[in-house]
Formats: structure tokens, sequence, C-alpha cells
């Protein structure tokens, strides 16, 4: 027992021991003052104290609301209409996390809060391919209490049965999108030619005018041809306009290597990119081909309904009032395909405000808020009442005769190993598009093989 | 004074802590899943062994030996220009001259932008309309403009081209210290043997080097194995799975896809690649040492 330091420990262990001897005394209620009170009662005022401290934000933040969403093209009009939603809702304080503009990113950010249970996540935008998975993984909180079938009914059906899956709901129509056809009203014009109604008259009617025109810097056609989601919603519109599909929902099966679907690739491949279009389409997801529209360097452009008003906005584009919207065409007259995109708001299982979160999600979805927003990004409502409204319907025209396009949009594959399978179907098309040399039957049948094997997970539930 | 050793394993133990709870736990846990079927969106299907089987499908999946394939060639191609480039930089920043220390530090520049902001920024040198490689290698010609980043080959050559770009100053950095090991008198004495500058570079620089070119390839092969930010910014893997690296795919199956026992079994396969390679990189780097005490 030389050594100095030992001594000092032995020290320190047993004051440590007698201060534990007391709490333990102040917990089991054996409490009474010994001889040091004066320390232990300064002690007990700490602790109080550091509880109150600690208590104090979850106190405060019993009305705090969480919502992820990416940033609004208009944030001033989303800020605004949070802001109203705290005045209608005093002592209730929404808390914004602006995520990444990208659905893949936002998904990334989604899903790792989602998969840690985070109780600070209430209510999120969510995609229209997410409610699926969302569901199946437990992620998101069916919403069929709430969501009355009366209410749904306001809604464009589309939209809702997107949201749905095996039966309940799980999200809220904020807006609709549905692939549309912008095209050079001027142009078309001037060369006396009518707006396509099918995919070969369009590759025509852009030979004619780019011969015509012989401007190096034109092309017939922009649309999203990047290895990414943007890709199966463009392919789909085709291979779904010409019969074919990207999968059978009854059997469960790709049907990615179907003759219909096959021929609608190679158009794609050897007309569309091949004839009008150029290579550089193979990198752009919306805002590049929009660009590229909106320089007036493309005749036609495959958008989704916001591109009106970025294209007729002077400031933003040179080609404004000079710019026409229709239908997708088909492979046939009358027979064109919208693939379905849109964001709905989802409310999160583990939050611990549903009822809050409910308020939240109706008045962001609200007649309002979802005209403010058409107003100022033209994004289209899906809320039908909202499609005769005049003032939107000054600043959209065609947004009343697109009723029909948006009710037909078609939606992608509704199942919960859905981002596996887009995977697939990106490298497919990706392939096929960005080296000409490819033979689409084999690269067809290999996909559709890599979709079969995920499909057959689903399988499993039924024989467990 | 004697040290006690209860003491010292009190200082260590924080160390140990942290080593074990960001690194070693992390390995070992990925391990761990990587034997599983483990997919989020399927919950049901819960958490089923499976043995090696995500490796066996690992070494059957063609996208997999794509991508490995990807990566490999990524690596042989950026490390050995990297160096080169690098030991030019460290050449020329080695000598005396006005306005070296500014010129140290711009050279780092590359390296200290975040990789997500450069790999944006190339992007937009790399676009088809607007960017400036076009701009500069056809002028006002638009209608030869190409679209690299929309073409298989070249948009690997992008990503090739960033990464060089951004990782030379770092290799420059280490080469140029170990040029300032190398003592004067060793010049001054192949000077006053009539060596010819190349053979003072070839007989004193380089052999001397050789240490710290191996420092440098090691860093370097590691981070490159990695290599995803580019990826992630520039071409999220296409055109065509082109630029798809072993990373960012591991990434894919783990995230957007939450097929985590795989995801798990990718990111295993890249640890074991440059653990492999590292191994072998620190047994020439031992040998080298050798070689350089005892010439």
């Amino acid at each position: 027992m030389s050594n100095p330091n030992l001594i000092i420990e032995y020290r320190c262990h047993s004051e440590e021991q007698r201060d534990k001897e007391s709490v333990f005394a102040l917990f089991s209620g054996n409490f009474e003052l010994p001889k040091h009170s004066r320390a232990l009662k300064r002690m007990l005022v700490w602790l109080g104290g550091l509880l109150f401290v600690c208590a104090m934000p979850c106190l405060a933040k019993a009305a705090e609301l969480r919502f992820v969403t990416w940033k609004s093209e208009a944030p001033e009009v989303w800020n605004q209409a949070i802001g109203d939603f705290e005045r209608q809702n005093p002592g209730v304080k929404v808390v914004s996390e602006i995520g990444p503009q990208s659905s893949t990113q936002l998904h990334d950010l989604l899903t790792q809060k989602l998969r840690n249970r985070d109780t600070r996540l209430d209510v999120f935008v969510m995609d229209v391919i997410w409610p699926a998975e969302f569901a199946s993984a437990g992620w998101a909180l069916p919403l069929d209490s709430y969501f009355t079938p009366a209410e749904r009914e306001k809604f464009l059906q589309a939209p809702v049965a997107a949201g749905q899956y095996r039966g309940q709901i799980f999200g809220v129509p904020l807006f609709i999108d549905a692939g549309l056809l912008y095209y050079r009203k001027d142009l078309l014009e001037k060369y006396n030619l009518p707006p396509p109604r099918t995919w070969p008259e369009l590759v025509k009617t852009g030979k004619t005018i780019l011969a015509g025109e012989r401007d190096p810097n034109l092309v017939g056609f922009s649309g999203q041809f990047k290895q990414y989601e943007g890709l199966v919603c463009n392919m789909m519109e085709y291979i779904l306009s010409n019969g074919g599909a990207l999968w059978d929902e009854k059997r469960m099966v790709s049907a990615l290597a179907e003759p219909p679907a096959q021929a609608a690739v190679r158009f794609v491949r050897d007309r569309i990119i091949g004839e009008i279009s150029h290579r550089g389409v193979l990198a752009y997801e919306e805002p590049e081909s929009l660009a590229l529209f909106t320089q007036g360097q493309a005749i036609f452009h495959r958008n989704w309904p916001y591109a009106w008003s970025v294209a007729s906005d002077a400031a933003k584009s040179k080609i404004a009032g000079k710019v026409g919207m229709t239908p997708l065409p088909g492979f046939s007259v009358g027979r064109g395909v919208a693939t379905l995109g849109g964001w709905q708001l989802g409310i999160s299982r583990f939050s611990q405000k549903p009822d809050l979160a409910w308020r939240f999600a109706t008045f962001m979805s609200g007649p309002e808020i979802q005209k403010r927003i058409a107003l100022a990004t033209g994004r289209a409502p899906t809320r039908l009442a909202l499609y005769d409204d005049p003032e939107i319907a000054k600043k959209i025209p065609q947004l009343k005769s697109l009723l029909k396009t948006f009710n037909q949009a078609v939606p992608r594959p509704r199942t919960p190993v859905y981002a596996p399978l887009s995977n697939i179907m990106q490298r497919y098309f990706s392939s096929v598009l960005a080296l000409p040399n490819t033979g689409v039957n084999e690269r067809a049948a290999l996909a559709a093989r890599d979709m079969n094997r995920v499909l057959d997970l689903l399988r499993e539930r039924q024989t467990p | 004074m004697k040290s006690s050793p209860r003491i010292a394993l009190l200082f260590l133990v924080p160390s140990f802590f942290f080593v074990g709870l960001f690194s070693i736990f992390p390995i070992f846990e990925s391990f761990r899943l990587s034997l599983y079927r483990l997919i989020l969106t399927l919950p049901w299907l819960g958490e089923k062994m499976v043995g090696l089987e995500n490796y066996t499908d690992l070494l059957s999946d063609p996208v997999a030996r794509d991508s490995i394939r990807t990566t490999l060639i990524f690596i042989a191609v950026t490390i050995p220009l990297e160096l080169l480039f690098g030991l030019g930089i460290a050449l020329v920043l080695d000598q005396v001259f006005r306005g070296r220390g500014l010129l140290r530090a711009v050279v780092l520049i590359p390296w200290a932008i975040p990789t997500v902001v450069s790999s944006q920024m190339w992007r937009f040198i790399f676009n088809d309309r607007y960017g400036l490689i076009n701009f500069l290698l056809f002028g006002a010609d638009t209608s030869s403009y190409i679209a690299p980043l929309a073409d298989p080959n070249l948009a690997m050559i992008s990503i090739m081209a960033a990464e060089i770009w951004k990782t030379t100053p770092f290799a420059a950095l280490i080469i140029l210290a170990g040029l300032q090991g190398i003592t004067d008198d060793l010049y001054e004495a192949a000077g006053i043997d009539g060596a010819t500058p190349w053979q003072t570079f070839c007989r004193i620089t380089l052999p001397l080097l050789k240490p710290a070119l191996l420092l440098a390839v090691l860093f370097r092969t590691i981070d490159a194995l990695r290599v995803f930010d580019l990826v992630y910014v520039m071409t999220q893997g296409g055109p065509a799975d082109a630029t798809n690296v072993l990373q960012f795919y591991g990434y894919k199956k783990t995230f957007p896809e939450g097929m985590v026992g795989y995801g798990s079994a990718i990111a295993v396969m890249v640890f074991l690649m440059s653990l492999v390679l590292s191994l072998a990189y620190l047994r020439a780097f031992k040998t080298s040492r050798l070689y350089g005490r005892n010439p």
C-alpha cells in the first residue's frame, strides 16, 4: 500500500459508494436528512432544475409537426400555406425539412428515417410509386378512417387509386402528373401541319420541319432517356400505346419480352432517337430536356404538366406564346397513353400525432392550397372542382381538356418491389438505346428473366 | 517513473471503444447481414439465414460482374495517370521560385472542393449543348457537338477525367513530401560525378521516391475502389450501366431497392478487395523500405 495512487483511488471509491447510498435512500423513500443535508438539498434542487430543463423542449414540442418535403418550385406559396395552417391551429409549429428534389434521393432520406422508426417525422411527400412499398414495409399509416369515400369522390380517380394498396389507402393526392406532348405551335403552323396523333406521324412531321428549317441546332424531339426513373415513365408510354405492357399484373410476370413491347422499344431507338432526336437525350432528365425546348431547339417535347408554365413564361423561355400542349400520341389514333406521376402526402406510422398530421395533410391538399400551387407552378390539381375554376382556366387554358388524359393516366406497377423492377427496366432500356448494335430480343429476355426473379419473391407469401 | 499498465489501459479504452463502434462493429455487422436474405420492403419474408447464397448470387450476377470489371478498369486507368501528373506537379513545386507557397496552396483546390460540388461542375462541363468541352473542341460549330455523358464509353472517360482532376493534387502532395525527404548532398554528389539531369532523376529521385509513390498508390487504390459520388451526381450509373461501379451498385441494392442482404454482400466484397490490395501493397512497401535503407 505504498503507492499513493491506490490510496486516492480507494478514497474516491468509498465516497462514491456513500453518494450512491444516499441517492438510493432518496429514491426508495427512506429519506431522512443526513448530516450533510445542505449538500443534498442543493443536489436535489439542481436535479430538479436539470429535469425541468430537459423536459422543457418536450413540452414545447407537444404540438410540433415534422414535415419532410422537397423544395417547391414556388417556395413562397408553400411557406405561406404552412404559415396559414399554423395560424389556424394556434400552438402548432410545422417544422419542414427540405429534402432533395430528385425522387430517388428523397426516397433514400425518407426510408432512412422510416426504417429507424424516427418519431420526428409526421407527414411526408410521397411519389405515386411509393405507397405499395411504404405500406408493405409498414412505414405509412393507413388513412382509411380519415380519408372517407365521400372525401375521395372529390378527387381525380387515378391518383386516389395510386395511393391504395391491398384495399387500404395511404396517400392524399397533392398534385397529378401525366406525360404530355408539347410542341412548337409556330413551326407547325408555318408548315401547315396539325399536332401529330400517332408516333409515326410525329416522326414524319419532325422530319419535314427539320428538313425545311435547316437549323443545325434544332432537333425534332426531346424527352427523358437517361438511365433513371424517368426513362421508365417515357418508355412505358410507347410500350403501352403499342398494346404492350411492362408486366402482367394478374399473373405477376414480366411482359417486356412480348412482341409489342419490343417493337415499341425498337421504334424509340430507330425512329425517335435515330431519326429526329439526338443522342444527347440519353443523358437528359426533365430539366435538361425542358431547357432544350424552351431554348427553341426542339420541335416536340415530352414532359409533365408543370412544363407548360415554364415554357409559357417569357422570363424563362424563348418560345413563350409559341407553345402547344396536347395528349401524347399513340401508335394508332386515339390510343395514346400517359404515365401517371405526381405526389401524395403520407403520414408516418411512427408519428405520435396522427390526428394533427392528418389535419395538416388535408389542409395542404385542400382546394385553396392546391389552387395557389396550380397558379404559381402550373402543377395540375387533384381536386375535380378546380378544373372548373375560372382563375386556373385563365392561367392554363387547356387544363380542362386534359382531364380525360389525367383520369386515364396509367400507374407504374404497384408493388412493394417496384424499385428493383424499375432498376432492371432502366438497365434494359438504357442498354438498348445507348448501344445501337445490341440485340433487343436477347436483352428483353434477360430483363424479363430478372424481373420474374424479383416477382417470385412476392409469391413466397402464399407458401410460407 | 514506472508507468502503470492499468492507467495505460484506461487511456486506451476510449480509442478501442471508438474504433470498435465505428469501424469493427459495422464491418462485422455488414458481414453478418450479408449471410441473410433481408428485404426491407417485404418484411413478412423475415430475416432468413441463407449462408453464402448472396455471394454465389453475386458471382453469377452479370450486372455485378460488369460492375467489378468497370471498377477495376477505373482503377487501372486513373491511378497511373494520377501518379504521373502528380509526379510532374510535385517536381515543379519542389523547385525554388517566387510564389511557390501560393501555388502549392492553389494546386490543392481540386482536392479540397467537396466532390459533390465538383461532380456537378464536371456534369456541366460535359453537357452536350453548353458544355465547355464541346466549346473547346468545336467552338461555335454546334452541329458537331458531342454528348459525352450519353455515350457509354465517353461517359466512363468523363468520370475518369473528373476523378483524375480531383485527386491528382493528393498524389502530388504525397510525392512532394517524398521529394523533400531526399537530401541535397545526393544531388550535389551526382552533379560532381557529372550525371545528366535524366540520370539524376532515374538513379536518385525515382528510387528514393518509391515509398512515397507506393503510399500514394495504396491510398488512391482504396479510395478509387470506393468511388461513388462522381457516379451518383454525373451519371447515376448509366448509360447502359457503363459507369455502374461496384460501390454505386451496392448502394442501389441496399438503399433504393431495400435488398439489405445482397447489398451487404457487395459491401463486404468491396472491403475484401481493398483489404487484399492493401496487404499486397504493404508487402511491397515493406521490401522497398528495406531497399531504401541499404542501397
